[in-house]
């Protein structure tokens, strides 16, 4: 056939609108960028199969009013440059209109830039204070309670639990000298006081003159806030040098193979506090069955949240763009709509022309207009024998 | 202590470059490989500690030779440069490798853990005492094939003058076998005694790459002694810098060490090869 200048026209006119009429049936693109490998390597792997499972479990039921959902993975590497990479790939190449999942906050806070400017929703597990103070205009929703919330009810453990003097050992982090500075008012408010902070540099092998340093203090109680690579040498290095006083540890950091790979005598007696899902929930019943397992961690839950609510979000809009998933995220995920645990659920409410309001896995999945959420159950568990035993949850 | 452990790694580095002419940058990676197989022989075998260290050395140094074969012997003719970043992408590889076997998760030694013994004001772990003694024993093994048996004295004959040693009718490829071998099987037992002090992980030799580095140009690039130095100076220094500068910057000691002496004495303390 030739081409002619006519015809070359008639189908560059015609272009546009091609492709606007293939959108209709476009998937929705969705960016799970998780910490497959480095130090939150243990979770990423589990959060991705929950996001594709949860993907896949509302494609069986016919997609979103037809339209399927389409996941795309990139490893963060527990890493701000692998993670602005992965970003890069998932928002330029794959065109996704969200990106759920980044975990490390060093990631989120790198990562976060790219999704605002691009107007693509960021869905996160970072707990650092710094994330949702950043000027993202309503495109970071963060299921993880931040900082303060976080610190707030640790350290209110902890003067509960007696503890007069407490000194942290913490990782490089975004958020090490956010949770001290709670912990100092806290323990003051409570009648003790928080006696200093070491930042360390997690890669390190060893962290002896750190400990001696801290212990020279005199603390009756550590706070580590560790990562689970640098917890694990903490831990043996504390009990060489023959520190016996109270230690409390995020419990991201106190996975269980942290706990059975070190023996019981340097695990006893640690205590450890973590956001908890909601236990009572369908929506956790789920994640439990997607992974086959009694305690499927919260970062998981949290995902199997940031899908279901992007699905509500693109049904209740009609459309799939970051920009619309922006601007009906809380008119599905709280407000006075009927309580729904699951997005197959709730889209056959919005069908109906009935509000819905999620309530997922991870808990109530409600926002303030900054994107923190409002309110979450909080875990203390105390180590005995390797293993993990519930002290309270509130 | 600390500095007794590098040394191992570094003096791995070190004859590896003193022979081959190159920076080895997968020391890191075979590191981890020789910490988890030393891991493997501990926990799932069930031996104890020096054989499973033995056994860290043996399949770094196979798995460090295999590697060379096949991914860097090729690339030697291309110069130094080449084959130093080609040594970087296999290190990632390997490491990747590792991961894809064993997964993320640390993993400790079936061993007892002790408290430190104390006096006068100082404290020192019997674990790390033992560690260290391992390290002077693989060093002492290390001098004694170097000075004492035949393909010892044809890898110093290689390092000290290659075109003299070709005359004289020496395999260079042979010998740059035995270089890997003995080298990079350092770096596996190094690795495996920075494990049994920590932990293992795929990260374990990567977290060490920068101090074996710094160890090796601050005692001069491809001198064995100076590896040993370097590493004690590193070792020591990393500790002492807490007295003056925030936990964090501890890290930044190698990358000082290695500005110092690039500028003031680019062949090293113990080095001849400045070029």
């Amino acid at each position: 056939m030739v081409i002619t200048r006519r015809t070359a026209l008639a189908v560059g006119l015609a272009a546009p609108f091609i492709r606007f009429a293939r959108a209709a049936d476009e998937p929705l693109r969705i960016g799970a960028l998780c910490p497959l490998t480095g130090a939150g390597g243990q979770y990423g792997p589990s959060m991705v199969k929950v996001i594709q499972a949860a993907a896949d479990e509302i494609n069986q039921a016919g997609g979103i009013g037809g339209r399927q959902i389409a996941v795309t993975v990139a490893d963060t590497q527990t890493n701000p440059d692998a993670g602005v990479a992965g970003a890069h790939k998932l928002i330029d190449v794959d065109r996704v209109s969200a990106v759920v999942g980044t975990w490390a906050s060093a990631v989120t806070t790198a990562v976060a830039p790219l999704c605002w400017e691009a107007k693509v929703m960021l869905f996160t597990v970072s707990g650092a204070d710094s994330i949702t103070k950043l000027p993202h205009q309503g495109y970071i929703i963060r299921t993880q309670p931040n900082t303060r919330l976080q610190m707030t009810r640790a350290t209110q453990f902890l003067i509960d639990n007696k503890a007069k003097r407490v000194f942290a050992l913490a990782a490089q982090t975004p958020f090490a000298v956010d949770s001290y500075t709670r912990i100092s008012e806290v323990m003051k408010a409570g009648g003790g006081e928080a006696i200093g902070q070491i930042i360390y540099d997690p890669k390190q092998t060893s962290f002896r003159s750190e400990i001696d340093r801290a212990l020279g203090e005199k603390p009756d109680t550590l706070f580590l806030n560790a990562y689970a690579p640098d917890l694990a040498v903490l831990l043996r290095e504390l009990y060489q040098a023959g520190y016996d006083g109270h230690r409390l540890t995020p419990g991201y950091a106190a996975t269980p193979t942290v706990l059975s790979s070190l023996q019981p005598e340097l695990t006893s007696g640690l205590w450890s506090f973590a956001p908890s899902p909601d236990l009572d929930s369908p929506a956790y019943a789920t994640v439990r069955k997607i992974l086959g397992t009694q305690n499927p961690d919260p970062y998981s839950c949290q995902v199997y949240d940031h899908v279901n609510m992007i699905a509500l979000a693109v049904a209740k809009s009609g459309q799939t763009t970051g920009m619309a998933i922006h601007d009906s995220i809380r008119k599905v995920s709280q407000g006075s709509g009927r309580e729904v645990h699951g997005a197959t659920e709730g889209m056959k409410l919005l069908a109906a022309g009935t509000g819905v309001n999620y309530s997922g896995a991870s808990g109530p999945c409600d926002f303030t207009p900054e994107g923190d959420i409002i309110s979450c159950k909080f875990r203390f568990d105390e180590v005995e024998g390797g293993q993990p035993k519930l002290l309270s949850l509130s | 202590m600390e500095g007794a452990v590098l040394a191992v790694p570094a003096i791995g580095f070190n004859a590896v470059y003193a022979v081959l002419r190159f920076a080895n940058f997968a020391v890191a990676s075979i590191a981890t490989i020789g910490a988890f197989a030393g891991w493997t022989a501990n926990t799932a075998l069930g031996w104890p500690i020096v054989p499973s260290l033995i056994a860290a050395f043996a399949v770094a140094g196979v798995a460090g030779v295999v590697a060379d074969e096949a991914a860097l012997r090729p690339l030697r003719s291309s110069g130094a440069l080449t084959t130093t970043i080609a040594s970087v992408a296999l290190g990632i590889i390997l490491e990747n490798a590792v991961r894809f076997v064993f997964g993320n998760d640390p993993r400790g030694f079936d061993l007892a853990v002790h408290r430190d013994w104390r006096g006068f004001g100082l404290h020192a772990g019997p674990q790390q005492v033992q560690d260290a003694i391992a390290a002077i024993v693989a060093m002492a093994a290390l001098f004694c094939f170097l000075a004492f048996t035949r393909a010892g004295k044809t890898m110093r004959a290689v390092a000290d003058n290659p075109m003299l040693a070709s005359l004289k009718g020496i395999d260079a490829v042979r010998i740059g076998r035995i270089a890997n071998f003995v080298g990079l099987g350092l770096a596996g037992f190094g690795g495996m005694l920075v494990a049994l002090d920590t932990q293992v992980d795929p990260l374990t030799g990567f977290r060490v790459l920068l101090s074996i580095f710094a160890a090796a140009v601050v005692g001069g690039l491809g001198s064995v002694p100076g590896a040993v130095m370097g590493a004690f100076l590193i070792g020591i220094g990393e500790e002492m810098s807490l007295l003056v500068l925030p936990a964090t910057y501890r890290g930044a000691v190698g990358f000082l060490a290695i500005l110092l002496m690039l500028s003031f004495r680019p062949a090293g303390l113990l080095g001849q090869r400045a070029s």
